[in-house]
């Protein structure tokens, strides 16, 4: 029987470098931002997780921005803002 | 830019027989779990052809996941779907739809709530390719309908990552996500086809997809009036979905009913109209049955919610078997701000 090819139909997704800012040794008087995904609670859970960094690990303030919807990125607005505003982000989703 | 080239770039795997071509692409993953049509070189280059496409011409880029999918990865799986080569064009339109912005893929394409793509054909190549868009309408046995919609599918799955239980996260799922395609029965509605209503010629041809659940049936095979039948309509849909909100809901109206509404004058913005106003729910009963969150306040007897953002959002499409008094609707997939359906022409390369 002769043998016949077939065509592979996946594909490797696109590789690209990421690199992490260095994590902060300690939270003290960090600002912290927290990046809510607009499912139900996940306000309440993260300002609640704010509540803690500022409580118990000393953290100076949280701020918090809203996604535009749970399936996209953070929009550059909150990129933006995140960049200049806060030392650290804290992403979380309640649902 | 670099030339385009009409060679194939994807690895290839040599097999001794169609049998173990078969049982190859079961054991890489790349089955929906029923047999492919094993890819060879020759047929993925007539599905090419067909829609006039280079291999590497990007046909959508999925951000969310990086991913260029390309006419050639499109090609090889509308082949294992089955498709003849005159329906690729139909299927670029579908992926050029869910890798619009508007759709947005990760959502729809991920979320534990299961939706399935449903897909809409209307214009002149529905027919000419034999789309049903009649009796067992949603049911199997035309090869149009059901090889269009595994294509897609496999491309969400081998090309895009969509495999259920990793990037496919579908708590339920439901049949749909094998192949979810229909299309308006035009010769017979009295009324305006869904692409015209999205802006497209009649003469054209378009593809819509929405973000959507599985069709939900509903009955009057007693009334004689328009009023009678989208009241009945209206019970079923008011407790369905998310109830707090969808994006879109799509009302498929078969033979009986369309007759019977048409008759009494009403249009498809009739239709849209009557149903957006007789589909709210107050809030008082959606916190009563703890849908919304806290207590019921007075005003919340007479505060009312409707189903979607405006009439426009709900999707009314003529279809199904000319006989029996049955129809159906759809509810969408979450929000309008995660998922809007979507409309592309279906580039006809016979004009």
């Amino acid at each position: 029987m002769a043998r016949f090819e077939i065509l592979d139909p996946t594909v490797e997704p696109r590789k690209q470098p990421l690199t992490y800012v260095p994590r902060p040794d300690s939270l003290k008087g960090k600002r912290i931002g927290l990046v809510e995904n607009t499912k139900f609670n996940s306000d309440r859970l993260l300002l609640k997780i704010g509540d803690i960094l500022k409580q118990e690990y000393g953290a100076s303030e949280t701020r918090m921005w809203r996604k535009h919807n749970s399936s996209v990125p953070a929009h550059d607005e909150i990129i933006d803002e995140a960049r200049r505003g806060v030392d650290a982000v804290v992403a979380g989703i309640g649902d | 830019m670099p030339a385009m080239t009409t060679e194939l770039a994807s690895a290839r795997h040599a097999v001794d027989d169609l049998s173990q071509a078969i049982e190859l692409c079961f054991e890489k993953g790349w089955t929906d779990g029923l047999p492919v049509v094993p890819p060879t070189a020759p047929q993925v280059h007539a599905m090419l052809q067909a829609a006039e496409l280079d291999p590497q011409q990007q046909v959508t880029f999925i951000t969310n996941r990086q991913v260029a999918v390309t006419a050639e990865k499109v090609a090889i799986n509308a082949v294992m779907a089955g498709c003849k080569p005159e329906y690729m064009p139909v299927v670029v339109a579908a992926i050029e739809a869910i890798g619009d912005p508007k759709w947005g893929y990760h959502g729809p394409g991920t979320s534990t709530a299961g939706a399935a793509v449903l897909m809409i054909v209307n214009g002149p190549m529905a027919e000419r390719l034999g789309f049903n868009s009649g009796d067992n309408l949603f049911g199997p046995g035309w090869r149009a309908n059901a090889t269009v919609g595994r294509a897609v599918r496999l491309v969400m799955r081998n090309v895009i990552g969509s495999l259920p239980g990793r990037l496919d996260r579908g708590t339920l799922g439901h049949p749909g996500k094998f192949t979810y395609v229909i299309a308006e029965n035009e010769a017979d509605s009295p009324w305006t086809p869904l692409h015209v209503e999205r802006g497209f010629d009649a003469e054209q041809s378009a593809l819509t997809v929405m973000a959507a659940e599985a069709p939900h049936q509903f009955y009057n095979q007693l009334s004689g009036t328009a009023a009678g039948i989208v009241t009945t309509l209206c019970d079923d849909m008011r407790i369905s979905g998310n109830v707090v909100g969808q994006p879109h809901y799509a009302v498929v109206l078969a033979g009986e009913h369309m007759r019977t509404i048409a008759a009494d004058g009403w249009t498809k913005a009739d239709i849209r109209k009557f149903v957006f106003e007789h589909t709210q729910n107050t809030v008082a009963h959606l916190k009563r049955t703890e849908r919304l969150a806290g207590p019921v306040k007075a005003e919340d007897e007479r505060a009312l919610r409707p189903l979607v953002g405006t009439p426009e959002d709900i999707l009314v499409v003529a279809a199904g078997g000319r006989a029996g008094a049955f129809s159906a609707y759809i509810p969408g997939w979450a929000s309008r701000r995660a998922s809007e359906a979507v409309t592309k022409l279906i580039r006809d390369r016979r004009t």
